[in-house]
């Protein structure tokens, strides 16, 4: 019989894998495409679009959304999903304005602040893992039940109002700017550039990539389910404390809703970029595209003006559009 | 109109209330039954969490207006929870025999029913504020059931309108930042805005974007509407106070603060302060000191038999109460008489803040 | 050199290894062989350290070792060769020859992908395939990946400062036989490295690689011979108790076709697969369909099945001509497919046997808008009882269930849903001799009923014995048709010729 290992093997593999790759490949770029054209559209509707202010402020809006993003890409390709969000989110950001300077009390601890308010969500991120490991409760409950505990102490923290941020230095992240981009900016890149570090360079990132692809083969490969889904969930709680401190210090205050909306935010734009939700596919560079579609279509229709009764009708076409193309349906039978 | 006007602080007051729950529930029972002694009726208020600083200011008032008749008064908290609201509100009229004076924020709207029911057949005195269905009425519960206040939406919105385009010199471009689509006080307040618009063709409405009540939503349509409109904004209206901030934020990102005037409603103390830094031309407030004590004040007075409701024209049955526009005119005052002091008020004008009936 | 004595092992209801001794000595390979339920795999999960016995000891140069899992294992230089499917699919080659050992190429916490592809290549140069290893498993043959595993188990030679003993568990059961005879080149050429414990249902090939050889039967080990002391008709009566018959093909019990057509392609064609092929299928009969790998033999199963739409022709369900879009489609024309990868299209591995007997038509066990338990379970118990299938009980999860016995499951299903044509691809695949004759047997009994049946196969033996015709296949066009009635069994010789 004829077989792929009597042919010559090299032409075998590589053919086989052009064709089976060709697609993927592909596919893969899908998402950029999207934004690609987003930004063509949007540019010729209204060339206001590509001026450097304007760019300056996508970039502005997208710092926080990436931030968060890029931890919860590292807990979808795990399989898994990180709800506590806006709990860990809310909890770093009231205990930055709590120790900074702020209206409310007289600490002033300045950096320690910012220190301490991504130590917290970190906390927290350690801790939605270590219930999963040991208690074996699913992600999705354990973060569930993190987000609501993270929330409700903010709110009791706060009193239930809105405490002003007013250490200058803070402040200044989102206020000062190096080379024409507010330093929030600089920060959400340097968050990303420690998450293509993490993914692409280090065994967690692995780890995470082959827990994804197939737990048991992982395990059988000798990796520590445990330990590597625990380091990632407090991973995700660490970007997700970097977003709370930069979007305290955007709005000059912490409240409890700070974080309203930011999980359905953040889970849209990792899809979008073409992160698999059943794990093991995608990665941050996807989620850095996906970031930027959400941010500049929401830029791009206030833009060009379109009414804020149809736009969220907008988002949804969006959302699917970008999915259908990025997704390799022929090898997803089973769409869940 | 059922809706409050701080709206925005629902949300945080109910996730709240998951936490703190029933804890309180024990409190009427726990309390010495000599304090009801016959004769002088209790001032009873019902509101829905002491941690959020509106009905904190709601308390002192009541406890002003309190001190200034004499009498021993109580403050029940629902947290959100309105079961816990009107069983606290029956067990206290079942202390004080009917003889009190209640003064509630209902915290959900069909709450209000049973609450003017009980107090009718135990004899008390209610005035309710903000939220009744729209087929209860006072006029159907005499004498118990005195008045109901609300404030009215469409004027707030347009009262604010007008303090910012007289802030920009009567003409140029403003843009409008709306709260949550589906809800009654965005309608209304928005309706401010387009009446003010109509009496003012120099004032041009670039758009209209929803933030949905949030201060950060608003911060980011803000720059992106910066981006479309430039310089052409000369204004920013926002239905409240914490989408203002923000705009504001926007604004101080791009070097802007207290170029372009915003206006909000609720008077949160960060719009105070922008009022005093000159980055806001505009807050208002429906005044929750005044509320407190003066929805005491109708209450009792009506106990007393100083007037008979019955005989009290429709706008001091169900009425919509004067709000109180805090602009730099007045805000270093404001400030004085009511964050660095408690105010002081003449609480026998009782329909002085009288603004018209509710409409139907 | 490694050995265990007096392994024994139970899981809930069943008794899988009984006091089994074995060793494996240097520069050695040892086959392994039994029946479906033998022991064999529960056996080599102690030895890779993924199971633990109840009692008994292994020991390794003489001192005793206790393995807590799979990396235990490696770290003694035990290496487990999986039979389907253990690479990561969304990974690189180099990804996953080296997953779990990435710390080799770490430094300061950062991996250098270089350094690792670059091994990666040389483990794989060291049993002579060129395979990129920037690829995606995925993208990879069944070969091909199975050589990958092999060079992941070899990479511990570098790690471990002692002769390898890798396990090879059913290493050929996916494999086409030119594809097998790299295999085993390969394995000869490591031997002077490492001994190798090799698994397979495949007689012959166990002692043509093997230098010892255990049968096991019912969790023990029942006799260990030499292999060149020992032919596969002998070791194939130790394993099954029973002989290999005599009448090769076991043509008495083959039935005769009805005369009513159930199937009739006229000049299907599908786009760059195949083209021009017309048949007919009569109740009662099975066509085989032969063919090397990339024929087109394949893709016809996947157009009658409703995976893959025709592009060209006409194909007549009973009479009614069809389009399949969908296996949904398929299904409601009372077609059932039975694919080989059972594990990934075949069976819903965690539910149970009632459920996935249920799964294609659940309308026989409804009653009255629910789906009546009762009913289900007894059902499912009369199908195991009918079709044998060991299982500890209805409600035991599929993925429990020895690889015969998931494929009686899925007949079981078929045969529920009132299926009246059946696409059998490959249905004996990685089962044993004894449960090949057990799905023989079912097939002929279903023939005989009336169901119409369309087969491709690993091996012509059963597709000459099983079909009442044979369409030959090349470069996705039908090269000859041969009858293979009672009596007119054609020379696997000529079929071969037509072949290729």
């Amino acid at each position: 019989m004829k077989s792929i290992l009597n042919m010559e093997p090299k032409t075998a593999m590589r053919s086989f894998w052009s064709r089976a790759g060709k697609a993927r490949r592909w596919r893969a770029f899908a998402p950029l495409g999207v934004l690609i054209v987003l930004c063509i559209l949007i540019a010729i509707a209204n060339p206001n679009f590509i001026e450097p202010r304007n760019l300056i402020r996508v970039a502005n809006s997208a710092a926080v959304p990436l931030t968060l993003a890029m931890g919860m890409t590292f807990i979808i390709l795990l399989g898994s999903i990180d709800l506590s969000v806006e709990g860990a989110m809310s909890v770093a950001a009231m205990v930055l304005v709590l120790l900074a300077t702020n209206d409310s009390n007289a600490n002033n601890y300045g950096w320690l602040a910012v220190v301490a308010a991504i130590a917290a969500s970190t906390v927290m991120g350690l801790a939605s893992g270590f219930l999963q490991t040991t208690l074996r409760i699913p992600s999705f409950m354990a973060t569930l039940g993190v987000w609501f505990i993270g929330l409700g102490f903010s709110v009791y923290m706060l009193g239930g109002s809105a405490v002003r941020l007013m250490d200058e230095n803070i402040r200044a992240l989102a206020l000062s700017r190096f080379l024409g981009f507010p330093l929030a900016v600089w920060i959400a890149l340097a968050a990303f550039a420690v998450a293509i570090v993490i993914q692409y360079h280090t065994r967690i990132g692995r780890h995470i990539m082959a827990i994804g692809g197939g737990e048991d083969v992982a395990e059988l490969s000798g990796i520590n389910l445990r330990r590597v889904r625990i380091i990632a969930f407090g991973l995700a709680g660490f970007f997700f404390g970097v977003a709370g401190v930069l979007a305290a210090a955007q709005l000059g205050q912490s409240n409890a809703v700070i974080a309203d909306g930011r999980l359905f935010a953040a889970v849209t734009a990792v899809v979008v970029g073409g992160t698999a939700l059943t794990g093991g596919e995608g990665g941050v560079l996807n989620t850095l595209v996906g970031v930027l579609i959400v941010t500049v279509l929401a830029n791009g229709m206030i833009l060009l003006g379109i009414s804020p009764y149809i736009q969220q009708t907008v988002q949804g076409l969006m959302i699917i559009a970008a999915v259908a193309l990025s997704l390799d349906r022929f090898n997803l039978k089973i769409v869940k | 109109m059922s809706d409050r006007a701080s709206i925005s602080h629902f949300g945080r007051m109910n996730r709240r209330t998951l936490m703190m729950g029933a804890s309180a529930g024990l409190a009427v029972a726990a309390m010495p039954k000599r304090l009801w002694a016959q004769g002088a009726p209790t001032l009873v208020t019902s509101i829905r969490s002491l941690s959020n600083p509106y009905h904190a200011v709601w308390k002192t008032g009541a406890e002003a207006y309190a001190a200034s008749v004499g009498l021993e008064h109580v403050t029940l908290v629902s947290e959100g929870n309105s079961e816990k609201g009107i069983a606290d509100i029956k067990a206290m009229l079942a202390k004080t025999g009917g003889n009190m004076v209640l003064n509630s924020d209902p915290n959900d709207t069909p709450d209000a029913r049973p609450i003017v029911e009980a107090c009718k057949s135990a004899g008390a005195s209610v005035v309710t504020q903000w939220n009744k269905p729209a087929d209860l009425h006072p006029r159907d519960f005499n004498p118990n059931y005195v008045s109901h206040i609300e404030f009215d939406g469409i004027a707030s919105g347009k009262q604010i309108a007008e303090v910012l385009f007289k802030t920009m010199g009567g003409s140029g471009g403003i843009i409008a930042l709306g709260g949550l689509i589906s809800t009654t006080a965005a309608i209304e307040r928005k309706k401010g805005l387009d009446e003010a618009l109509a009496a003012n063709p120099n004032i041009k409405l670039l758009d209209f974007q929803v933030a949905n009540w949030k201060s950060t939503e608003a911060f980011d349509l803000t720059s992106n509407l910066l981006t479309r409109f430039g310089d052409d904004i000369k204004g920013v209206w926002a239905a409240n106070d914490d989408m203002g901030t923000g705009a504001l934020e926007a604004l101080r990102a791009e070097g802007l603060a207290g170029k372009v005037p915003i206006v909000g409603i609720d008077g949160i103390k960060t719009a105070v302060d922008a009022v005093r830094t000159g980055e806001f031309a505009c807050t208002i407030t429906s005044d929750p000191f005044w509320q407190g004590g003066m929805g005491l004040s109708i209450g009792y007075n009506a106990h007393m038999k100083k007037f008979d409701p019955a005989t009290q024209p429709p706008e001091h049955r169900e009425f919509y109460g004067k709000v109180v526009s805090i602009t730099k005119d007045n805000v270093e005052e404001y400030y004085k008489n009511n964050i660095d002091s408690k105010p002081t008020m003449d609480w026998n004008d009782l329909w002085g803040r009288v603004t018209g009936a509710i409409r139907a | 050199m490694f050995a265990a004595n007096g392994i024994s092992k139970s899981f809930v209801g069943t008794h899988a290894l009984k006091n089994v001794d074995i060793e494996i000595r240097p520069n050695e390979v040892v086959g392994l062989i039994g029946e479906n339920g033998a022991g064999k795999s529960t056996l080599m999960r102690i030895l890779a350290g993924t199971h633990r016995p109840d009692s008994g000891t292994l020991t390794l140069d003489g001192q005793p070792l206790r393995l807590r899992n799979a990396r235990d294992a490696a770290g003694h230089g035990i290496g487990m060769v999986f039979q389907e499917q253990s690479l990561l699919l969304n990974m690189t080659v180099a990804e996953n020859i080296y997953l779990g050992q990435e710390h080799q190429f770490t430094r300061f916490g950062i991996l250098n992908w270089r350094a690792m592809n670059d091994a990666s290549r040389r483990q794989l140069a060291k049993i002579g395939v060129d395979i990129d290893v920037t690829a995606r498993a995925s993208g990879l043959t069944f070969a091909a990946r199975q050589m990958v595993e092999l060079a992941k188990a070899l990479t511990l030679e570098e790690s471990v400062d002692r002769p390898l003993v890798i396990l090879l568990d059913e290493p050929t059961s996916v494999l086409s036989a030119s594809d097998i005879d790299v295999l085993f080149a390969r394995v000869k050429s490591l031997k002077s490295r490492a001994s190798f414990v090799f698994v397979s249902h495949r007689l012959e090939e166990v002692l043509r690689i093997s230098d010892r050889v255990y049968t096991m039967k019912d969790g023990a080990v029942v006799a260990e011979h030499r292999s060149q002391d020992v032919t596969a008709p002998a070791l194939h009566e130790i394993m099954v108790g029973r002989g290999l018959h005599t009448e090769h093909y076991k043509e008495s019990k083959q039935s005769v076709p009805r005369s009513e057509v159930i199937v009739e392609a006229s000049k299907l064609g599908v786009a760059g697969a195949f083209h021009d092929v017309s048949f007919k299928i009569h109740a009662g009969e099975i066509i085989g369909i032969a063919g090397v790998v990339g024929s087109g033999r394949e893709e016809i199963t996947r157009t009658i099945g409703g995976f893959l739409p025709q592009t060209e022709g006409a194909l007549r369900i009973k009479d009614a001509s069809v389009r399949f879009t969908s296996p949904e489609q398929a299904v409601r024309k009372s077609i059932g497919y039975i694919p080989r990868e059972r594990r990934v299209e075949g069976l819903v591995m965690f539910l149970s046997v009632a459920e996935n007997i249920t799964l294609a038509d659940l309308s026989c066990v409804m009653r009255g808008g629910a789906i009546n338990y009762k009913e289900e379970r007894k059902l499912a118990v009369d199908w195991i009882k009918k079709l044998r299938i060991k299982t500890p009980g209805p409600d035991a999860a599929c993925r429990k269930l020895s690889g015969g016995n998931q494929q009686k499951v899925v007949l079981a299903r078929w045969m529920t849903a009132g299926s009246q044509i059946l696409i059998l691809d490959h249905p004996t695949r990685g089962l044993d001799v004894g449960a090949k004759e057990e799905v023989y047997d079912l097939v002929r009994d279903l023939s005989a009923q009336g169901i119409a049946i369309l087969l491709i196969s690993d091996t012509l033996d059963e597709t000459i014995g099983l079909s009442h015709r044979v369409l030959v296949m090349r470069d996705g066009e039908v090269t000859a048709e041969f009858d293979a009635s009672r009596g007119n069994k054609p020379d696997q010789v000529e079929l071969l010729r037509e072949m290729v």
